[in-house]
Parts: structure tokens; C-alpha cells; sequence
């Protein structure tokens, strides 16, 4: 009897301590897999020095002189003068003559005393003084700096001290053999000994190239949208602000607050402008035909990129990179309002910047872009693909709507739908294709992230659709899986843990403004690396090789996980580990991605086909299709939703990008009351013609300049020339709706939009 | 049905913005559209951004206030900072000034059919007629007619005129109307025009009566808001906007001053206002917004935006004036811009034009054309589906009229199809359904005498007797007599033990059921819910919130007052006083899936009936629960009403308490995260 009371009392005691203990497991291992994701093994803090080209040795006359500034370095094709004092430089170009100053010497009295201190120098800092909202503009001669010039090899390396401020960098400078300029101020070399004033932003020759009022012909390029042009005339005054926009996107983690008015006081309906995919920006003198085209190759997630036209605060068009190295976050104290302002810690990353030169019949974005795709192709930040006509046509699965005390599924397009409208298209002789499938998970297209290759049953289950990937594959057809890597649903998935919160250690919500599921998270950069991986490997086994992605191809973000601060380089270095662990597995079709991870891409996803229409840019021009023409095929946003479609039809033959149609087998009036219901038009039943239409068309221009690059390109009013390195010759007219190809002289296709119709 | 379509407009909760899910369209501002439940849905941009005009020959704007297209196609700009008006082509072309060193401060300015300039001169305080070549026709000061008020000053600020030449005058300060003259005699004062009235809300009456003249004198006083803009169509109709008048922001005006529509959306905002080539109307608001509206007042787009610094083409900073010319484009005439914002249409737009002009012109077949191809760019545009169910309507092909009137939520028009599909119905089965109904009667008979004589169904009345007896069934089947005999209902509850909590349950459950039924699947005209959207968790805890804090509040009181009631007679009654929504509301859930508007107070009439039979049922058992006189129960019904008052208070106040805790200690916890 006792026994068994002990027994009785032993098994009270081991019970509760064997649930307990079980729980703690089953917790740990919910949350867990921490110690899975994978070490960074990318390093973007850091310029890696490329030394693609050897930097101009050998003697140089250092006496020679140049409006103030004294010769440094020379090569073949150009030399480079320097004016320690406001650490100026001038680059010259041998042959014509023509030069590029850094500064303005005259004083015009016009601009103010910041301003023209700022325009006289060379290098320029915004200084953080503790935690005022307005950061101080400091230039060289002003604040007293203390420079320190050695002359280098092909250069020259600066030591600059602000005394006053307790702070300071270095510079180096170099001429290559190619004729590019690189400047860089590496990481180590700053230092901040004031508690109280900190660098927040460094610009580095900001006013290289700088013409007044409409002195000069030429333009500066943009990297907004495909890219966009302001024309160096007398702007009149009409411009209040500069273009300004930070590379690769704004950064949600540190939300800067700016009024915005809503639509009846609710709606945001301005579309955002299109990302900086490319750090890059660029000034052309067609007059002297000197142009330049400045690569940010260390530092461009910290990078803003800054296009004043004459007229914005001083008379001069200037173009320039500013660096952010601290800024301001406001760290709520309270739920109902109150909070701090805090200064980050130092971003840290070295930066440098590379200034491309051109000259002659290169001096033109056309020539700027040929060389921006040497360069990356050299880098190996672009990687050759075999870029080959073919239309895109995205098939949405389902999406779920609500349904009593649950949702239900809406189901889009199944297998058998995309195996039937493939076969009707086959028939009309439409074969080259390429899909993303969106929606083909379990639990359809909202329910993120995915970590496993499971398809949802309602389209036919997983079964069935690794057989249709196989059919697929055997026609010749593209089929991508696509998911979105960086969004979590809190509704269908459990988000309390590995979700990011921002600086100011709030929880990051993005709300989608829709009735179904209104809020997403973002996954942390070391969740997406456990759980990618993990979806790409479930894939693989079954024979799946090809995955579309979005989200994390082109946000950047700061963040706060477990206490600790990340960056944006934080993020873009685990997300490109990511990406360097998955690419030998599987093809990737990315959204939008920016420079980083285009060395990844097989296909670009949703090339933007202009720029983001500001009020300053004079032309839209495609400045990344010319980059990327010939190299990886680009696709366009989906033909589905423009209101002009014969106009975007004429922008993908001069963009040289291919179509693409998001597709339903329903109609969508089905997908009201999803989360989908901005998908307004795409049932097949009445896209097969425009598609069979676009595909023939397209198709016949894209196999004349199969594998070519663009070399030219002009725009002359309504008429735009593009010449291929094939020699083929692209006229389109947009007044008439009409393209022309020739080659040799002769025509070798007439088009005119509409007539198929 | 537009009343509540602009009520959920209040209570907006949706829209259709960009998700991850699909791409960017190219302008920098969205194009909504609103669809028959107010809600907010995006769609094809309708305008693009085509050029911005920022001078006009030599001279840049410097506060431009007013502009109009005139019917060959020049554009009139008044600058009341240049103080003389702008002709140009519609590139923006210089051609000449009127009015230079004749004009103080031109705020309004109308070219009319037959080419003579109207200018509103705020600074002369008069109205200006050039003809085309710059020549002074007339002028018009103040009016001296008594009607027009002696006080009151004569400042034009914006001005149409039709085509007998009568004016039609916004004068800034004058809230009696617009001021119409006539060109009689230099100017014959007419009278007022479209006077906009003032609402008074419930609180207006009750200080009215409550505070003293002076006291009120200290109210902001109450006068009708001046239009701040007008324009006029071909007809004569007067368009006027209003800021702050809400549905009345917008109106159309017949010869007598009365408005003819009610737009289904509105901007606070609202600056102008034209007419375009299709009968439809462009409302601009000061914001930068575009509304384009049917000539019903039917919302087809709204796009456009503020600049917000964003710096983007197409966006405005304040809205003056809005134009349209033979083209279909746009002018925006932007004061703080200092600029001409100038928008096409795009092809989406035009199909769209294309059957407006038809559908109005009564050519319904014909309009079905670009109908379907607006429909094929965008399935959900609501204006194109609501027209095309119209259309169908109209070629008689109903089936296809009440698909499009339901996915539009055009409730007339889904009325109407309906009534004639019912018709054709009952005129293909009507025998079929007497044969039926006389089949159905027959069999019964037959079956009844066969029962009686070879007694075939006793298996299953034996069956049904077994289960009589059950207590629970009983029980269930005691709610019906209740329902029919309520104060012998209640002793039976009372003292006969004739109630259960199980019985009281299943009936409440059915209750709920029931409710929810109706709310999601009565018949369309009748919904009060958006199609797809269900909360039924809100719905239960609704009404077992409301019951139990009812049945608990009621039953605190009748415990002090003497009532005879157990907390389970009562709840038990009270659960069978809900049994004629339980018996009746399947009957009205049926028919108003039948029924069209023709009827509608059928279910009307048969919901109030339920509710009355609930309210007396309810009335009776408290009083016979309980014991009570009629006087003690209306008491008891009050101090209910007022402990659930006191109860949601304390519920309130505690609340509000503990998240203040709450608040402060995370406040706490924070501060001294941020500290160390």
C-alpha cells in the first residue's frame, strides 16, 4: 500500500516535470531553428578594390596648372588636377580639351553662405550636432579643415580634420588606366571623437561636372524607373526642390515622417516612385562631348542619390551622391505618444564612388550605359544569361476570401486550366513562354511565407502540378514557382517570433489595405535564410528548378530582432548569402532586383519600361534595358492594367522588354472579395487574342535582334532610333503608332499597332 | 438604396490599393472608382499627365484664379495679379490680352457661344462684357434693386452666362445665392439663384431652446455656405459647387433653382467644376482630386492628387479652375503651382465616353460594344457592369440584366430584372405549379383517408409519441403555446416547471441561426451587408451580449423589487418570447428572396410584425413572471434600462482604468530600457 502511495507521489512529481519539460521542447523547436540560418558570407561593407585596371603610374608634372588646381595624375586619355585647399579636382580630357570641374570658383553673391561655402569645396559633410532635427552643412574652408595631401601612385590619398567638430576621414583618389576615377573614404579611416557631433551625411564631389544656368548643352541622368534625363537648360526657376531618392528604396525600418494628405482622409493614392535599382547617375556635356557616369560600387544602401536642376538653391545643375552615416529615430517612451530622439549608431561601410568617362559618340547615356554594362559584366556583378524572346504569362491560383468563421478558397486558375489554355495556345503557334505561378501554394497566395514545395489542393494538389511542371518543361515552357520571401501573414502563420521590429523597436506592420488579410510582417533576413533554402531544397527533390521571388529582391531595410540594431547592409548581405546558397540549385526569376543581386537573375521580373514622371526629368529614357539588352531577358509590368496599351506596346519594342499578362481561367469578378481584388481584368477568355497578338508581333521584331545589345539609341521628339550591335535599326513612331526594323538599308519589318486588331 | 450606398461612404473601410501582389501603373497618382456599396476600388488610370503649361507667352502666371475653354478652342485665363486675362491656343500658345489696364483684379472669367468674354472684376466691383476683340460692351455694378440687399457689398468672383445672355454671379460675402441678372436694361437684378440652406442637427434645436440670446449670439453663427464655384451646360443647367455641403457639394440646377442630382461621392474641397462633352461632370478639388461623374451624378473616376513636396507631374497644390475641351483633356489651373496641368484621356477612358454617349442617347444595344471592351479591361468597373445590366434590361435579356445588376449593386435595376424574370416564370409554370399544388392537396386527402382506414402511418405516430414524451420535447413544443397564450405561458414557466436551461438554449441557438440567416442570405434588395464580408463571431456575441446583460440587469432589479421570478424563469421566458422570430422568420427569409421593390413592404410588414408579437411576448412575461401590476412593470422595464446603463458604465470606467496601468507600466518599463 505505502509502495504504491510513494509510486502514486513520484508520479505526481514526474508528471507535471515531463509536461513541462515536453512543452519547453515543443516551444524551443517552434521557435526554433535559430541556429539554422545561415552565416552571412557576403561582404558589402567593405570596397572591394577591383583592380580590373591598373592605376596610372609613371611620372607625372606636378607643376602643371589648371584654374587653381595642379595635375596629380595622368593616363593616355585624361589627366586629373587638384586644388588641396577645398580638396577640388578638375579632370581634363587630353584629346579635346574638354574638362570637368568639381567646384565653382566665382562667387556670384546669389546663393547664401552655406550654400556657396558648399559649392566652393570639394568634399562637404551635413554634421549631426547631438539630436537637432536640421543637420548643419559643413565645407572645407568654413570649418577650418585641416588637409593632408600624399601623392600616390595614379593619385593622391587626403587626410581631412575638422578640428572644431573633433572629427575626420581620409580620401583617395585614383585615375585608372581605363579612364575612370575612383574616390573612396574607407570605413577605418573615420573617426568621431565628439560625443556630441557626429557625421551625418558625406558628399564626395558633389559638383563635379556642374554647368550654370543653360551654358552648356547636355543632361544628367537619373536612375529612376529605366532612367530619366534633365536637360542642362535655363530651367527659369521653376524648380523649387532637387530630385532626391535614396538608393534601393527608402528604409522602413527608420520611418521618416513627413505629412502626407490622404484621400478622404484615408487613402494614399500616390504611386510610389519606382526604386533605384542602379546606384549609379551621370552628367553629360554634349557640347564638349565629355560625359561621365559615377558608379557607387562600395555604399549605396546608404546612398541618396541628388539631382539639382539650376534654379533649386543656386544656379548651377549638379548631380551627386550623399552618404548617410548617422540619423535621427524617435524612440517612443510610451503607448500614447511620448518618445525620445536618438541618433543611430554610425552606418558602417566604406564608400566609394567610380566615375566612368566617355567621350565623342559615347558621350551619351546610350555610351554611358554600354560602359556601366562592361564594368558589371568585368565585376561579375552581371553575369551573361541566355536572354531569348518569350512572352510571360502568370497564372494566378487562388486566393481566399471570407467564409463564415473562416476563409475559403477562391480557386483562379488549376492545372488543368493552364494545361488547357498552353495547349490553345500552342495551337495558335504562341509556344515561347515563361509563367510565374503565383497563388499555387497551400493556402493560396497570402499565406507567407512558404517553406515547403506544397501546392494548395483546390488547384490540383502537388502532385499534379510537379506533372505540369514536367509538361511544361518538356514544351519548352518556363514555369516558375512564385512566392513572396520576404512577407509573413500574421493570420495564417504564426509571426510572434522572427519578424522584424523597427529601430525604434516597434513591431513593423505593412498594412495591404484590404479586407481579408490586412496587415503583413516582414521576415527577419536570417528567418528568410533558414526557411528559402528549406522551400528550394522540398523543390529540388521533386525536379521543380525554378523559382520566382519578390520582397526580398528589393527592400532594404534597418531593423531590431532580439535586441539588436541591423542595417541595411546587415540585410542586403544575409539576403545575397541567401541568394549565393540557392543559386546553383535552382534558375531565379526576380522582381525588381536591384544591382546587389542581379548577378542571381535569369530573368528580370517586371522591368519598369519609363522613369517615375518627376517635373524635372525632360525624358524618359531606357538607360537599364540598354544595360541589360542582350545579357538577361527583362519582362514588363503585366499589359493587364495599362489604359495605353498601344503606346506600352511601342515602349517594349525601344525598351527591347518582353510582355507579360497575369492570367485567370475565371473571371475576375471572383476575386472581389479576396485579398486580390486590385487584379480587376485577367480572365484568358479575354486576353488569348491580345496575347497571341503580342506574341506574334513581338516575337518576330525580338528574333531580328536575338543576342544583341542596344549601341544606340535617340530620341528625337516622337520619333526614337535605336540601332542593335547586329546592326539592326529600330524606328518607332509614336505619333503613328508604327515601328520600322531595318537592316543594311533595308526594312526587314514594318509594323503598325492596331491593325491586327 | 443611394442612401445607404452613401452611408457605407462614411464608414469606409476597404479600398483597393496597391498590395504586393500586383504592379505599378505608370502615373504617379491612382484612379479609383466606387462601387454601389460606397466602397473604394481601384482601377485603369483614366487620365495621364500630357503637358504642363507654366507661361503663357512672355509672362509666367502670377496668381492665376479663373480659366475657360471657349467653344473654338481658346483658352481664357484670368490673372488677377497680371489684372487682365490671357488668350491662348490650347498648347498653351500666346494669341493676346483683353482687358490690360481695364481690369483691376479679374477673379472669373466666361467666354460664352457667341464669343463675349465675361469678366468677374473683384476689384472694380463690377461684372465686364468685352467682345472678341477686347472692346467694352457693358458693365455691370452693383444691382440697385431692394431685393438685392442695400447693405450688402457686390464683389463677382466667378460667372457663367447662358444663352440669353443672363448672368449668373458668385459674389464673394453673399450667401443669399448666386446673383442672376439679366442684361435688360444695364443689368435688371433677377433675384437669387440655387441659395444653399443650412443644416440644423439635433443639438442646434436643443441650444436654440436652452441658451439665452446672448449665450447664442456666442454660437458660430449658422449661415448658408456661397458656392464656390459654377458652370453651365448647353441646355442652361447650372452646376454649382459648394465646400462643406456634403452630398449637396455638387449640384445641377434646372431653370428653377432646383437640383436635380445627388452624387454618390464628394470632396470637401471641392474648387470647380465643368461639363464635358458626354453629359458628364468634372469636379476638381482644391487638393488636386478629379472627380468625373455620369450626368447623374454617378462617380465613374477619381484621380489626380497633392503635391506633398513628392514633386511629381499630374499633381496639384491648389485647385482653382477646371476645363475641358472638344478633346476630352483636362486643364487644371493650379494658383499655388502657378501652372496649367493639362491631362488626357487614355484609351480606357475613351471606350468608356463612347458608350456613355450612346447609353444616353438610348442606344443600349449599341453601347453594349464599348461596354464590353471597357468590361474586358477591367470586370469590375461598377459604372460599366450597372449600365450593361441596364442595356440587357432593355434588349430584354434578363438573365444576363440581373448577373450585371447584382455584381454593380444596382439595386433598381436588379429589382427590375428580377420582376420580369419572376414574371416569365410564372407565366411558363403557372399551370405546372396549380397541377402541382392541386397534386399535393389530392395526395394529402388521400393519404389522410388511408390513415384513417388501413391506419399506415401508426409505426411512425408511434414513433412521434415516444418522442413527445421526452421532457425536453415537451418543453420545446410548450414555446408554441407560450407564444399563443403568453400569461397562462409564463405560470406554466413559473410554477409548472414547464422550461429548461437545455430548452432555452436550443431556442436561443435557433434564434441566432436565424438572425445570421437573415443577415447573410435574405434576398439581395434586402441586404445590409457587403456580398463576401461576414463577422459572425460580432453577431453571436451580439446578441447573447445583449440578451444575457438584459436577463442579468432585469433580474437585479426584479430580486429588489419584489418580483416572484427565479434568474431561470426568467431567462427560460424570455427565450420563449423569442419563438415568433423563430416560427416566422423562415417565411419572411423565403419571400424576400421572391420578392422585388413592387413588394418590398411585404417583408417589411412581416419583420414589424415579428417584432411587435417579441415586444408584447416580452412585456407579458416580465409582468406575469413576476407578478406584477402593468404600472410596476413599465417602472421595472425603466431601472433595467438604467442598471444596464450604470453596468456598461463601471465596465467602462474599469477598463479605462486598467489600460492607464497598463500604459504606465510599459511607460516605465521603457523609460528605463531607454535609460540603461
Amino acid at each position: 500500500m505505502n509502495k504504491l502511495k510513494e509510486h502514486k507521489k513520484l508520479l505526481l512529481i514526474l508528471v507535471p516535470v515531463l509536461v513541462i519539460l515536453l512543452i519547453v521542447v515543443i516551444v524551443a523547436v517552434s521557435i526554433g531553428g535559430k541556429g539554422k540560418a545561415l552565416e552571412p558570407t557576403v561582404d558589402l561593407r567593405t570596397a572591394s578594390r577591383n583592380m580590373d585596371t591598373a592605376v596610372s603610374a609613371g611620372k607625372v608634372d606636378t607643376a602643371k596648372e589648371l584654374n587653381g588646381h595642379f595635375l596629380v595624375a595622368e593616363n593616355s586619355g585624361y589627366e586629373l588636377y587638384l586644388k588641396k585647399e577645398v580638396m577640388s579636382i578638375i579632370v581634363r580630357d587630353k584629346a579635346t580639351g574638354a574638362t570637368m570641374e568639381s567646384t565653382v570658383t566665382e562667387d556670384d553673391g546669389k546663393s547664401n553662405a552655406s550654400w556657396s561655402g558648399f559649392m566652393k569645396c570639394g568634399i562637404n559633410l551635413d554634421v549631426q550636432v547631438g539630436n537637432t532635427t536640421q543637420q548643419k552643412k559643413v565645407d572645407l574652408l568654413d570649418s577650418k579643415a585641416q588637409i593632408e595631401v600624399t601623392p600616390t601612385d595614379g593619385g593622391f590619398t587626403a587626410k581631412i580634420d575638422y578640428p572644431q567638430y573633433e572629427l575626420g576621414f581620409s580620401l583617395t583618389v585614383l585615375l585608372y588606366d581605363d579612364g575612370s576615377i575612383e574616390a573612396t573614404i574607407p570605413e577605418s579611416s573615420i573617426y568621431e571623437e565628439s560625443d556630441v557631433n557626429k557625421i551625418g551625411n558625406i558628399y564626395v564631389f558633389p559638383m563635379l561636372g556642374r554647368t550654370r544656368l543653360g551654358e552648356m548643352d547636355g543632361y544628367m541622368i537619373v536612375p529612376d524607373g529605366n532612367g530619366a534625363l534633365i536637360n542642362l537648360n535655363d530651367k527659369e526657376g521653376r524648380f523649387a526642390s532637387p530630385y532626391s531618392q535614396r538608393v534601393f528604396g527608402n528604409d522602413v525600418g527608420i520611418s521618416e515622417s513627413y505629412v502626407l494628405s490622404l484621400f478622404w482622409g484615408k487613402y494614399e493614392t500616390i504611386n510610389e516612385s519606382e526604386y533605384i535599382l542602379a546606384p549609379v547617375y551621370g552628367m553629360v556635356h554634349s557640347e564638349s562631348e565629355m560625359a561621365y557616369l559615377a558608379v557607387i560600387t562600395s555604399g549605396a544602401e546608404g546612398a541618396t542619390i541628388m539631382a539639382y536642376p539650376n534654379g533649386v538653391f543656386t544656379d548651377y545643375n549638379w548631380i551627386s551622391a550623399r552618404f548617410l552615416k548617422h540619423t535621427l529615430y524617435n524612440e517612443p517612451t510610451s503607448n500614447s505618444g511620448g518618445s525620445v530622439v536618438k541618433v543611430t549608431d554610425r552606418f558602417q561601410y566604406d564608400i566609394s564612388v567610380r566615375y566612368f568617362f566617355t567621350k565623342n559618340e559615347d558621350a551619351n547615356y546610350a555610351g554611358l550605359a554600354n560602359r556601366y554594362r562592361d564594368y558589371l559584366l568585368k565585376t561579375g556583378t552581371l553575369v551573361q544569361k541566355a536572354d531569348e524572346f518569350r512572352l510571360r504569362a502568370d497564372f494566378l491560383g487562388t486566393d481566399r476570401e471570407n467564409w463564415m468563421f473562416t476563409t475559403k478558397a477562391v480557386e483562379m486558375t488549376t492545372t488543368d486550366d493552364i494545361r488547357k489554355i498552353y495547349d490553345e495556345l500552342k495551337a495558335e503557334g504562341v509556344t515561347d513562354l515563361l509563367t510565374l505561378y503565383k497563388g499555387w501554394q497551400d493556402g493560396g497566395i497570402c499565406n507567407l511565407p512558404v517553406s515547403s514545395y506544397n501546392a494548395d489542393k483546390s488547384i490540383g494538389g502537388t502532385r499534379d502540378l510537379t506533372r505540369l511542371i514536367k509538361e511544361a518543361k518538356d514544351a519548352g515552357i518556363q514555369f516558375y514557382l512564385y512566392t513572396d520571401a520576404l512577407r509573413a501573414n500574421p493570420s495564417t502563420t504564426n509571426t510572434t517570433f522572427n519578424v522584424i521590429k523597427k529601430i525604434d523597436t516597434r513591431l513593423f506592420t505593412e498594412n495591404t489595405y484590404k479586407e481579408v488579410y490586412s496587415s503583413m510582417h516582414y521576415l527577419t533576413p536570417a528567418r528568410t535564410s533558414e526557411l528559402l533554402p528549406k522551400l528550394v531544397d522540398s523543390m529540388v527533390k521533386k525536379d521543380v528548378d525554378n523559382l520566382a521571388l519578390t520582397g526580398i529582391t528589393n527592400t532594404m531595410f534597418s531593423y531590431r530582432y532580439d535586441g539588436k540594431s541591423y542595417d541595411r547592409i546587415d540585410t542586403a548581405q544575409m539576403q545575397a548569402t541567401v541568394f549565393e546558397a540557392i543559386d546553383p540549385k535552382v534558375n531565379l526569376a526576380l522582381e525588381e532586383p536591384i544591382e546587389t543581386y542581379w548577378k542571381y537573375m535569369d530573368a528580370m521580373i517586371d522591368m519598369p519600361v519609363k522613369d517615375s514622371d518627376y517635373i524635372f526629368t525632360d525624358e524618359s529614357i531606357p538607360f537599364l534595358s540598354i544595360v541589360f539588352k542582350g545579357i538577361v531577358p527583362m519582362y514588363s509590368d503585366y499589359v493587364n492594367f495599362e489604359a495605353n496599351k498601344h503606346e506600352f506596346f511601342l515602349k517594349l519594342v525601344e525598351t527591347g522588354i518582353y510582355p507579360s499578362f497575369y492570367i485567370t481561367m475565371q473571371d475576375s469578378t471572383e476575386l472581389y472579395y479576396t485579398n486580390s481584388n486590385d487584379l480587376y481584368s485577367s480572365q484568358y477568355s479575354v486576353y488569348k487574342n491580345t496575347m497571341i497578338e503580342y506574341y506574334k508581333a513581338l516575337k518576330e521584331f525580338n528574333d531580328h535582334v536575338a543576342g544583341a545589345t542596344i549601341k544606340k539609341h535617340q530620341i528625337d521628339g516622337k520619333i526614337v532610333t535605336v540601332v542593335y550591335s547586329n546592326g539592326v535599326t529600330v524606328t518607332i513612331d509614336y505619333s503613328n503608332n508604327a515601328f520600322t526594323a531595318s537592316k543594311n538599308g533595308s526594312v526587314v519589318m514594318s509594323y503598325k499597332v492596331g491593325d491586327a486588331e | 438604396m443611394k442612401k445607404w450606398s452613401k452611408y457605407l461612404l462614411a464608414v469606409l473601410l476597404v479600398c483597393a490599393f496597391l498590395s504586393p501582389v500586383t504592379a505599378q501603373a505608370a502615373t504617379p497618382y491612382k484612379t479609383y472608382t466606387i462601387d454601389g456599396y460606397g466602397y473604394v476600388t481601384e482601377t485603369q488610370t483614366a487620365y495621364t499627365p500630357y503637358k504642363t503649361i507654366e507661361k503663357i507667352g512672355k509672362d509666367a502666371f502670377v496668381s492665376p484664379a479663373d480659366m475657360c475653354i471657349s467653344k473654338d478652342g481658346l483658352l481664357y485665363v484670368a490673372d488677377s495679379g497680371l489684372a487682365r486675362i490671357i488668350v491662348a491656343d490650347l498648347e498653351g500658345n500666346f494669341i493676346k490680352y483683353i482687358g490690360e489696364g481695364l481690369l483691376t483684379q479679374p477673379t472669373g472669367v466666361f467666354v460664352s457661344d457667341a464669343n463675349l468674354i465675361y469678366v468677374a472684376d473683384k476689384g472694380a466691383k463690377q461684372v465686364v462684357v468685352f467682345n472678341y476683340e477686347g472692346e467694352i460692351l457693358e458693365t455691370y455694378g452693383k444691382p440697385t434693386s431692394p431685393i438685392y440687399g442695400s447693405e450688402l457689398d457686390f464683389k463677382p468672383m466667378k460667372l457663367v452666362a447662358n444663352e440669353s445672355g443672363t448672368l449668373y454671379i458668385i459674389c464673394e460675402g453673399n450667401t443669399n445665392g448666386i446673383v442672376q441678372l439679366s442684361p435688360v436694361d444695364g443689368g435688371t437684378f433677377l433675384g437669387y439663384f440655387g441659395t444653399n440652406f443650412t443644416n440644423i442637427s439635433f443639438m442646434d434645436l436643443v441650444r436654440r431652446i436652452v441658451l439665452s440670446d446672448a449665450q447664442r449670439a456666442k454660437l458660430l453663427s449658422n449661415i448658408p455656405s456661397t458656392p464656390t464655384n459654377l458652370s453651365i451646360d448647353e441646355k442652361g443647367l447650372i452646376y454649382t459647387v459648394t465646400q462643406g455641403d456634403y452630398d449637396l457639394s455638387l449640384k445641377k440646377l434646372n431653370i428653377a433653382g432646383n437640383n436635380l442630382i445627388i452624387p454618390d461621392a464628394y470632396d470637401e474641397q471641392c474648387a470647380a467644376v465643368a461639363t464635358g462633352n458626354y453629359k458628364n461632370i468634372y469636379v476638381a478639388s482644391s487638393n488636386g482630386y478629379v472627380y468625373e461623374y455620369n450626368s447623374e451624378g454617378e462617380l465613374l473616376f477619381v484621380f489626380g492628387g497633392r503635391d506633398d513636396g513628392r514633386l511629381r507631374v499630374g499633381l496639384c497644390s491648389k485647385v482653382e479652375a477646371i476645363a475641358v475641351d472638344s478633346n476630352n483633356r483636362i486643364f487644371l489651373l493650379d494658383s499655388d503651382k502657378k501652372q496649367l496641368n493639362v491631362y488626357e484621356p487614355t484609351e480606357f477612358t475613351n471606350l468608356l465616353h463612347d458608350s456613355l454617349e450612346l447609353y444616353s442617347k438610348g442606344r443600349y444595344e449599341e453601347s453594349m460594344e464599348p461596354l464590353t471592351q471597357v468590361l474586358s479591361m477591367n470586370t469590375l468597373f461598377d459604372y460599366a457592369n450597372k449600365a450593361m445590366g441596364r442595356a440587357y434590361l432593355q434588349i430584354e435579356d434578363y438573365d444576363n440584366s440581373l448577373k450585371y445588376a447584382k455584381l454593380s449593386k444596382d439595386f433598381d435595376g436588379y429589382s427590375d430584372a428580377f420582376w420580369e424574370i419572376r414574371n416569365l416564370w410564372l407565366k411558363n409554370n403557372l399551370v405546372t405549379a396549380f397541377l402541382i399544388i392541386v397534386a399535393i392537396v389530392v395526395l394529402i386527402k388521400v393519404l389522410k383517408v388511408l390513415q384513417k382506414k388501413k391506419g399506415i402511418f401508426n409505426p411512425v405516430k408511434q414513433v412521434w409519441e415516444k418522442v413527445s414524451e421526452k421532457t425536453l420535447v415537451k418543453q420545446l413544443k410548450y414555446s408554441t403555446y407560450f407564444m399563443k397564450h403568453p400569461m397562462d405561458g409564463c405560470y406554466g414557466v413559473r410554477r409548472e416547471n414547464k422550461s429548461s436551461w437545455i430548452c432555452s438554449g436550443i431556442l436561443l441557438v435557433l434564434f441566432i441561426i436565424l438572425s445570421i440567416i437573415y443577415k447573410y442570405f435574405c434576398g439581395f434588395l434586402f441586404k445590409t451587408v457587403r456580398e463576401g464580408s461576414y463577422n459572425l463571431v460580432q453577431d453571436i456575441g451580439v446578441v447573447l451580449l445583449v440578451f444575457f446583460a438584459l436577463t442579468v440587469c432585469n433580474y437585479l432589479v426584479v430580486t429588489i423589487k419584489d418580483g416572484e421570478g427565479s434568474f431561470k424563469n426568467l431567462v427560460s421566458a424570455y427565450s420563449y418570447c423569442l419563438m415568433p422570430y423563430i416560427v416566422l422568420m423562415p417565411f419572411v427569409i423565403i419571400v424576400s428572396n421572391l420578392i422585388t421593390y413592387n413588394e418590398y413592404f411585404i417583408v417589411q410588414f412581416g419583420t414589424m410584425c415579428i417584432y411587435a408579437w417579441v415586444v408584447i411576448l416580452l412585456f407579458l412575461a416580465i409582468k406575469e413572471v413576476n407578478n406584477y401590476s402593468v404600472k410596476e412593470t413599465v417602472a421595472v422595464i425603466f431601472l433595467t434600462a438604467f442598471t444596464l446603463l450604470i453596468a456598461a458604465l463601471i465596465i467602462f470606467i474599469v477598463y479605462m482604468l486598467c489600460s492607464q496601468v497598463i500604459d504606465f507600466v510599459s511607460t516605465v518599463a521603457r523609460e528605463v530600457v531607454n535609460r540603461f
